[in-house]
């Protein structure tokens, strides 16, 4: 019972991470209707900006959170504008925006290599004692805090997209954004909004994940992962991104306790089951117009 | 209050709107009646920014900026053809969009109040999804979002597309209560005979050029508008 519960909280805070990741996907995808896979390279960066800011200036770790969010922000802004807004001028088929973006996303790659080198990097320690002991279930302090900074900046995109009139016109441009346009949103400002939270998100996941494990410039490819969960809880579906990447944590834990080596075929075989019976994913997209 | 000059749109290498001249005066329903794909649709969205244009497009004596945020912002606002109401909100939210540039509260509270008197039925079904209304009541939320802009012209794409005729009926009687609300209306409707009969001023649309024009009582007992559009040999 207790390793179930030991596995299961972590499985939870690796699945929450996974959700900060795969929210920025989603977003994405609901307004402009491709896959961001740009967004491993901009989640990489967060992992650097989080160690320099804690290493070189050096910020405790709330300052070091705050640089790799609004860095993120900042990147995943200026990205949409030189990658993807000529295409979005020129109504290019989604096919261009996903070449694009995976351009994108091995430049990142590879100025990172270039510049900083393909070595391994730890943070510095940041916790004295790593685990938190409650009767006999032992939760790592990263373990705890990863979950609780995702919790926490996933309730207030719930609020933000909810209950403010940008999250509204998020929310209507998701479904039509020549509808939003007729109703007087720039949709400009409205892909800028998604473009800052998916980034603010980024570096924060880029930054936990970095702390958690290595940084290192490949880094970008486990957010294939996060990627799979969107599509798995039906992409451009936010609360579907959530659970997805919540179950695809807990399960990767449970098959990496058990069956270490399967922990990434496990992860696959089940995007394939899922896709196969029900191709919108869990929450994809049912309602239609009847125009 | 609207004045178009010499309006051209090109998509690609075809010229679909060819030189055009249309006046809207205030208060009253103008409306553009033709065949599919004579241009009419074309000529809603290049006044509403969506559509690039060559030509002069006046609104209150100043140019209309070609943006279509702008364009709303001036107090014009469409109801576009198809409806494209936001079938993942709530109709409430939906209404709430149509107000997205104003920040009046009460105002926009007090417009939330004529539109569910227009449309009781939107009332009714205020906390439902959009997606799961009937097609004339998304043709009524189409209708109530674009009044929640507090427009002082309304462009009216096609309203009667794809309805039953005692909706399309019911959809023209508000078309004359929202004019007797103070609105301007432009219409663009292929159902000639009811548009005709609620318009003040009417123009034909063919092909992307104005081949008749005049007063909406006169066109509608013209022999070859009746021929050609009413069914009437």
């Amino acid at each position: 019972m207790n390793v179930f519960l030991q596995q299961l909280i972590n499985g939870l805070s690796l699945g929450s991470v996974y959700a900060l990741m795969a929210v920025g996907y989603s977003l994405v995808y609901s307004i402009l209707n491709f896959s961001n896979f740009a967004h491993g390279g901009v989640i990489m960066l967060g992992a650097y900006f989080g160690l320099y800011a804690m290493t070189l200036l050096p910020l405790p770790l709330l300052g070091g959170l705050i640089v790799a969010a609004l860095c993120c922000g900042l990147v995943a802004v200026t990205l949409e504008k030189i990658a993807y807004s000529p295409l979005r001028r020129r109504n290019a088929p989604s096919l261009y925006f996903i070449i694009s973006a995976m351009g994108a996303s091995i430049f990142l790659e590879n100025i990172v290599v270039a510049t900083i080198g393909p070595t391994f990097k730890t943070y510095p320690t940041v916790f004295e004692k790593t685990a938190i002991q409650i009767a006999d279930i032992s939760v790592n302090k990263i373990d705890l805090m990863m979950f609780v900074i995702a919790a926490i900046s996933l309730l207030i995109l719930v609020f933000i997209l909810g209950k403010t009139k940008i999250g509204l016109a998020i929310r209507a441009s998701s479904y039509s954004s020549r509808g939003a346009t007729l109703m007087g949103v720039n949709v400009d400002r409205v892909i800028f909004v998604i473009f800052m939270i998916g980034g603010v998100m980024a570096g924060f996941a880029g930054m936990l994940f970095g702390m958690r494990y290595t940084v290192y410039p490949q880094i970008g490819i486990i957010t294939n992962k996060s990627f799979i969960a969107a599509v798995f809880g039906g992409l451009g579906s936010l609360p579907g991104a959530v659970i997805g990447s919540i179950l695809l944590g807990v399960i990767e834990t449970f098959a990496a306790s058990s069956v270490s080596n399967y922990r990434d075929l496990i992860a696959f075989v089940l995007l394939i089951l899922v896709l196969v019976i029900k191709p919108s994913g869990l929450m994809g997209k049912v309602v239609e117009d009847k125009a | 209050m609207l004045k178009v000059r010499d309006l051209n749109v090109y998509y690609g290498g075809i010229h679909a709107i060819r030189g055009i001249d249309i006046d809207v005066n205030k208060g009253e329903i103008v409306t553009i009646i033709g065949s599919n794909g004579a241009g009419k649709s074309s000529m809603l969205n290049a006044i509403s920014g969506i559509v690039k244009y060559q030509g002069q497009i006046e609104y209150e004596g100043k140019a209309l900026p070609q943006v279509a945020h702008k364009v709303v912002q001036s107090g014009i606002c469409q109801v576009p053809e198809g409806r494209v109401i936001f079938a993942n909100l709530t109709v409430h939210e939906n209404l709430k969009m149509g107000a997205y540039l104003r920040n009046d509260t009460k105002a926009i509270n007090e417009d939330f109040g004529k539109v569910y008197d227009l449309f009781p039925r939107l009332k009714e079904r205020e906390k439902q999804i959009a997606g799961t209304l009937s097609g004339g009541e998304q043709q009524m939320l189409a209708m109530g979002r674009g009044l929640m802009s507090s427009p002082e012209l309304i462009l009216l794409d096609e309203p009667s597309l794809g309805l039953a005729p005692l909706l399309i009926n019911t959809i023209f009687e508000i078309i004359k209560e929202i004019k007797s609300m103070g609105k301007t209306i432009l219409l663009v409707e292929q159902n000639a005979f009811k548009a005709l009969s609620v318009a003040d001023e009417a123009y034909v649309l063919e092909q992307g050029v104005i081949t008749a024009k005049g007063k909406a009582a006169d066109l509608i007992k013209d022999p070859k508008i009746q021929e050609a559009y009413l069914g009437k040999k």
